[in-house]
């Protein structure tokens, strides 16, 4: 017997601005089944998902549901279809209560009016089936932005059953929960399934996937890798099509044991986000933070720059402890930030390139406040020319330059403030592989004349290639440390997700355990 | 506290009592309208220590015809200010819609009857719909910024105003006047607009419309993935502010009985604040049109207190810019639960 896909996507294709997110991905997902999608960090995953709930208008291929290809122009025309999502940034409006969530878009009506108790009922009879198994009584009335993110969560979940989905997609639906909310989620999975359900699951729980799925679809740069059945593969399978054949060239690093200790950070508490986290960077070294996106990596780089609150723990610098309760503390011991969002944090995009350079040293070379033009001038070239910046006039707005060369401007900042800890948040994000290619050997020659590098990336290939070592955070905590041969892209990927490299069987999960400090036991065995 | 009681019995297994939001809940819900309640009650009671008759009926039918042209243009707003828009064009809607019902009264001076009166009144609220929709229409398929482009429209309307009507003048019909300044059962007429107008709001509010331009201004995205039609909500809240801004338009036309085309200008701003005062955030999503009714009379009473506290001159708009900050002051502090993110 053929079965027909109930749903379908081909050839889809998605680039948002110079970042290509899909390119040419095929999915399948037939009815009575529950269809991982799995992928490392920006292979295009979430992407996909909201190409089949009519959020992202993709730029070619088709989606066919029950063979008919379909257009679409929004998220109504998909809910008219059935599909129906739980998205990883959740969908909820804060302001709105419990109820007026779960019915936005689709309030029961009466006479022209919404038909308030009427919606509460539906509301309840839903919760009930969920919140209240967990023997959790979830007001309908209070605004979603007082409840927990494990309740927001709960309430995004039954915001999407509630339209009776004939496909539902479940994109890091599992993230905020605990394990007994996750059963009570993956019985209801199970009971969609047996009523004919198409679910796609995006988790990044690897063993929640081999719990749960029928098959798996791994994507890998916006490509499909694979498509396997669940039952005929093993977790460690699965991260290799996610890595894929990986060659380290480029990878020159050096062990530097004997260098002094430059950074160091002790018993370090922050918020909700940063758990007891101690670490060392030693003159020299480029230090990665890995693991998967949102544990604490980015919070971590921010409290040590003094722009995130510290609730306890100690920073030191050279051996010395200091206080950072300012980011004008941190630039002041020659801590700094290379943030991400270029836009938001980097950059006076309007200004020129001359400004955004000098910006943050001016008090260095003034003279009673007053600047000369020509000192500067002078400056800002040193740092353009060492950077290798691609620009037609340095008095040209930074906002006319590609995405890599205005990263070099935000490095080139700090150049003339003559930063010792330079912090990285994924600096190198939608930058071109030239430029990064010269942004990492512009790091090791800052390296090389004493500074040190504490870097987060979401490019797993980028933290094996530039890092001496890599700390693995996993919901606030460092949990592993990789290093020498222990680390590569392959042994990163297993650590995020906490599945053992090389171990022979499925189900062989790193859990709860601290593995702190140790090498990998089976780090290179698979490679 | 008359909450629905409903009972599921269709899940079978588990009765599930379905009760409405408790008063605490819905005291929160609306803290804004509640809090902006206490200060008119406050600026009332100074005002009639200031002034022994200002509950006499003459006194208080003046005062609320001088307030509601004021009260009807922040409804207006407040349509737009719930989705996290604004529109800075009402002054110029309103003016427009004062000059082109005098405009017409003049045309139609020979006749006489509830037509010659009417017909005018429809055309100007008319075009009070229009231009609104006409704001909708750039702001939510255009997609320009909506404090620019109602900016710029506003000069459009203002425009048009002086080409209908270069210089104030014209006259109203008697009956308008009339009828403006009545009673009906021994309340003034324009007490009556005023509740009319809040059924409007609260038909507006509990209709699928009222729902989703809360959702909008508190967060769009959202709103988006919930198959909301963003666009044609946000056309519509503009086109219902063009509405009330007509509304807004004739009530002044009655108020002054001529037409001028420099009127509406200051209503633009006064609006705005007036729904601060009563509780909705310009960031959208929380507040609502019947504090807007509130705030716009606790505008109207600070400058009636200002006049009664014989306040020099020279330094009553200095005064009153005192009042208006304290009342923003104290609106904002009762939104003290903020997002914590």
């Amino acid at each position: 017997m053929v079965v027909l896909p109930y749903i379908e996507a081909t050839g889809i294709r998605k680039r948002f601005g110079g970042v290509v997110a899909l390119d040419g991905a095929n999915f399948a997902c037939e009815r009575g089944e529950v269809h991982a999608l799995l992928g490392a960090n920006g292979s295009g995953k979430s992407t996909l998902a909201k190409v089949f709930t009519g959020i992202v208008a993709p730029d070619a291929g088709e989606i066919r549901v029950e063979g008919r290809t379909i257009t679409v122009r929004g998220p109504a025309d998909m809910y008219r279809l059935g599909i129906a999502a739980v998205y990883q940034e959740l969908s909820l409006v804060p302001q709105l209560s419990v109820t007026e969530n779960i019915m936005l878009g689709h309030e029961v009506e009466s006479r022209g009016l919404v038909h308030e108790s009427k919606c509460w009922e539906v509301a309840a009879g839903l919760l009930s089936d969920f919140a209240a198994r967990l023997g959790r009584q979830l007001s309908l009335h209070i605004p979603v932005m007082d409840l927990s993110p494990a309740d927001q969560q709960i309430v995004e979940i039954v915001k999407a059953l509630s339209r009776e989905p004939k496909v539902l997609i479940l994109d890091e639906a599992t993230a905020s929960l605990r394990s007994r909310e996750v059963e009570v989620l993956f019985e209801l999975v199970r009971r969609l399934r047996e009523g004919g359900c198409a679910i796609i699951f995006i988790s990044h729980r690897m063993e929640e996937v081999m719990q749960i799925c029928d098959r798996a679809t791994v994507l890998r740069n916006g490509k499909v890798a694979a498509t396997v059945r669940i039952g005929d593969t093993t977790p460690q399978e699965l991260v290799k099509f996610m890595v894929g054949d990986v060659d380290t060239v480029g990878r020159q690093v050096k062990a530097r044991v004997d260098a002094p200790v430059a950074l160091r950070v002790n018993h370090l508490w922050s918020g909700r986000a940063i758990k007891d986290v101690t670490l060392e960077v030693r003159q020299g070294e480029v230090v990665g933070l890995g693991g998967l996106q949102g544990q604490g990596q980015s919070e971590l780089l921010k409290a040590v720059f003094g722009a995130y609150p510290i609730e306890a723990g100690q920073i030191e610098i050279d051996g010395r402890q200091v206080a950072v309760r300012r980011p004008a503390d941190a630039i002041q011991l020659g801590i700094v930030l290379v943030p991400g969002n270029r836009a938001r944090e980097g950059l006076c995009l309007p200004r020129s390139v001359f400004e955004n350079v000098t910006l943050p040293s001016l008090p260095k070379r003034s003279w009673h406040g007053l600047l000369s033009p020509r000192v500067e001038r002078a400056a800002a070239t040193g740092v353009i020319d060492r950077l290798e910046v691609r620009l037609g006039s340095m008095f040209q707005p930074a906002s006319s330059l590609s995405g890599g060369n205005q990263q070099k401007i935000v490095i080139g900042k700090w150049l003339l403030s003559e930063a010792r800890v330079l912090l990285m948040d994924d600096a190198t994000k939608g930058v071109d592989v030239r430029t990064r290619h010269e942004l990492y050997r512009f790091i090791r020659n800052l390296c090389d004349r004493g500074a040190c590098v504490l870097m987060n990336s979401s490019d797993n290939a980028e933290l094996v290639t530039v890092c001496d070592r890599i700390l693995i955070m996993y919901e606030g905590e460092i949990v592993e440390e990789l290093s020498g041969s222990s680390l590569t892209e392959e042994t990163l990927v297993a650590a995020s997700l906490r599945v053992e490299a090389g171990a022979e069987r499925a189900g062989g999960f790193v859990r709860e355990g601290k593995v702190h400090g140790e090498p990998h036991p089976h780090g290179d065995r698979q490679r | 506290m008359g909450s629905h009681t409903h009972t599921v019995t269709d899940s079978g297994e588990n009765l599930h009592q379905v009760t409405g939001p408790s008063w605490r809940i819905r005291a929160r819900r609306n803290s804004g309208l509640i809090v902006s309640l206490i200060v008119f009650t406050v600026v009332v009671v100074v005002n009639r220590v200031l002034q022994p008759n200002l509950f006499d009926r003459p006194v208080l039918r003046s005062n609320l015809t001088t307030f509601l042209p004021l009260v009807l243009a922040s409804v207006g707003q407040t349509m737009v200010v719930l989705t996290g828009a604004i529109d800075l064009s009402i002054g110029g809607i309103v003016t427009l819609v004062n000059v082109a019902t005098v405009a017409l009264f003049g045309a139609m001076s020979g006749r006489t009857g509830m037509g010659a009166i009417l017909l005018p009144v429809i055309v100007g609220v008319a075009t009070g719909v229009a231009a609104g929709a006409v704001n909708g229409a750039l702001v939510a398929y255009l997609r320009l910024q909506p404090l620019i482009a109602t900016f710029a429209t506003n000069f459009i309307w203002m425009g048009l105003a002086l080409y209908v009507l270069p210089t104030p003048g014209g006259s109203v019909p008697d009956g308008l006047c009339r009828v403006y300044r009545g009673y009906f059962i021994g309340v003034p007429n324009s007490a009556w607009f005023i509740v009319l107008t809040f059924l409007i709001w609260y038909l507006v509010r509990r209709r699928k419309l009222g729902r989703y331009l809360y959702a909008i201004g508190g967060s769009e995205n959202s709103a988006y993935a919930s198959g909301i039609n963003v666009s044609a909500v946000r056309l519509t809240s503009y086109a219902l502010c063009g509405l009330f801004s007509g509304l807004s338009g004739i009530a002044l036309t009655a108020d002054i009985a001529s037409g001028d085309p420099l009127v509406g200008g200051p209503l633009t701003l006064s609006s705005v604040t007036a729904a601060v005062i009563g509780g909705t955030r310009l960031s959208g999503g929380e507040g609502g049109a019947a504090g807007s009714i509130v705030g716009a009379m606790i505008l109207g009473l600070a400058r009636n207190i200002i006049f009664f506290a014989n306040v020099p001159p020279f330094y009553q708009d200095f005064v009153y810019g005192l009042l208006v900050i304290g009342a923003l002051a104290i609106a904002a502090a009762s939104g003290v639960r903020r997002r914590s993110i």
